[in-house]
């Protein structure tokens, strides 16, 4: 069993969500997450969104631009697969994602030492 | 590889992400969770707070850098001298593939 993890704009979740069914991968799950990547962002486009409009901006965005974190809302999604499906689900994802362009996202494929289904409390290979 | 996922301070966040760019890690993934440690959480008064917020930063580096990283995070996540309970933990774990999704290449 293999876990794949992936960060993802927050825009293309949709679209990966469908492509993963499509493929027969129903199961995994997501979490919104800020995050900065190799590239450095340039802040200074973000500038004048700052000031006046303040107050108005939702928390997530002044989150953004303002000056103490610099990171960037981003979807890490999790999934957990076969040792042989591997291959199958990092190609899903980067064919749906990749538009060329940094920030795009990253994918790691860990192991996992074991998986238990809750439900029956069967464990192995059958419970994934 | 190696996955480190460190659970620090909420208000020691922004220390360490700094002192990380710096040292040229800017690559992180900042998560919001809630936990409890081994002192059970936190008494006041009569009230017993047991889901604490913590962050939890998530990066992925090569073998040779976890030292460092690792060295960065214990000295900036720490409060005090000698440190506090609930300064949090650093987890570490293999990592065996890594994928850019932009240009499908691997390696990190």
């Amino acid at each position: 069993m293999k876990e794949i993890m992936a960060i993802i704009r927050m825009d293309m979740i949709n679209k990966t969500k469908d492509a993963l069914l499509k493929e027969d991968f129903p199961s995994f799950h997501c979490k919104k997450v800020m995050g900065r990547g190799k590239k450095k962002v340039d802040y200074s486009l973000l500038e004048g969104l700052i000031g006046e409009n303040e107050r108005t901006l939702s928390p997530m965005l002044a989150e953004v631009i303002s000056e103490g974190h610099r990171l960037l809302p981003k979807r890490l999604i999790s999934l957990i697969v076969q040792d042989d499906q591997v291959k199958k689900a990092v190609d899903i994802i980067i064919n749906t994602n990749s538009k060329g362009n940094q920030g795009d996202g990253k994918i790691f494929v860990l192991p996992v030492a074991e998986t238990i289904r809750v439900r029956t409390g069967e464990s192995g290979d059958e419970a994934v | 590889m190696l996955m480190i996922r460190a659970i620090i301070r909420p208000e020691r966040v922004n220390a360490v992400l700094s002192e990380l760019c710096d040292a040229g890690f800017p690559a992180v993934t900042k998560i919001d969770v809630m936990g409890r440690g081994k002192q059970r959480g936190v008494k006041v008064g009569d009230v017993f707070y047991d889901e604490i917020p913590k962050e939890m930063l998530m990066m992925v580096v090569k073998d040779e850098d976890k030292d460092d990283v690792v060295k960065l995070i214990m000295k900036n996540a720490k409060t005090g001298q000698k440190g506090a309970f609930g300064d949090g933990k650093i987890f570490i774990s293999p990592v065996e593939e890594a994928y850019t999704i932009s240009s499908g290449s691997t390696g990190l």
